[in-house]
């Protein structure tokens, strides 16, 4: 191939163009790449995870049911555990 | 490529309001090329999914800013993927180059085997050649050869008029041209 300087004759032009064509084919994500994206995209942001942390009002119910529910399982634990000692 | 059921700029007007249907149909219309364009950029599968990923959370995330802008919404979703591809070369110490693995190689028909194998290990250098140029230059060639697109849509994406992105074209087939003789690839396709 001649280097002549700043120019591109047609030839070069056409087998520069053919090698960049063969080379730079669209390539097709495999699907387990597409399905993970997919799933990803669907994903709460960490944005808005970030903004759910910071409404008071549904941490404050979140961590009262939470307290609550604990209070309930610890209440029914020690009436079993008081039933079962007074059989015993 | 438009697709007759498809009304991007009602689909756009949804997913601003932040209808995530609306964003979908979008997302399942862009993914490939955007996953093309990081693929080429980045040179492994890996990145290309993680930056592809966060080009869409990121257009998401910021779909109402785009309707005042003008531009098509492809070369939107092209811009943030270009500025996250930027970041991605900036956030490492040295560029990755392409394994010769990676590259993702289409054997012509009856070919010999042997052709096929030269032909594939000179692909690998012009990727790895391309990969050294530019990074407009780059995403040049990767939206006219991968995207198939014309230099006014290219225009459209890169900020730059019709003429600017002949004459980026025609420099970076110059410098190519250079680059190859350097690295001793035939360019003769017969």
């Amino acid at each position: 191939m001649n280097r002549s300087k700043s120019i591109l004759s047609e030839e070069q032009i056409h087998a520069l163009e053919a090698s960049l064509a063969g080379t730079l084919q669209r390539v097709t994500p495999p699907l387990e790449v597409v399905n993970r994206l997919r799933e990803r995209i669907h994903f709460p942001e960490p944005r808005m995870i970030a903004l759910r942390l910071r409404d008071w009002q549904r941490m404050f119910l979140v961590f009262g049911g939470v307290m609550s529910g604990m209070l309930v399982l610890i209440t029914i634990a020690r009436a079993l555990f008081y039933l079962v000692r007074r059989h015993a | 490529m438009p697709d007759t059921d498809f009304n991007e700029e009602d689909i756009l007007t949804q997913a601003s309001q932040g209808d995530r249907d609306a964003f979908g149909q979008l997302y399942e219309r862009y993914l490939d090329r955007i996953f093309n364009y990081v693929y080429y950029r980045t040179g492994n599968l890996h990145d290309a999914e993680d930056l592809t990923a966060r080009v869409f959370q990121r257009a998401m995330n910021h779909i109402q800013n785009y309707t005042d802008r003008g531009v098509p919404f492809s070369a939107w979703l092209y811009r943030i993927a270009h500025n996250l591809v930027a970041n991605w070369h900036r956030d490492r110490s040295r560029r990755q180059e392409i394994p010769i693995n990676d590259v993702p190689v289409l054997p012509s028909k009856g070919d010999h085997p042997e052709k096929n194998l030269v032909r594939s290990q000179e692909q690998s250098t012009l990727l790895r050649i391309i990969r050294r140029l530019p990074p407009e230059r780059q995403n040049l060639l990767i939206l006219k050869f991968v995207e198939n697109m014309s230099n006014a849509e290219i225009g459209a994406i890169m900020g730059r008029s019709e003429g600017a992105v002949k004459s980026l074209y025609h420099r970076t087939l110059l410098s190519l041209r250079d680059q190859i003789g350097d690295q001793n690839i035939n360019l003769d396709n017969d």
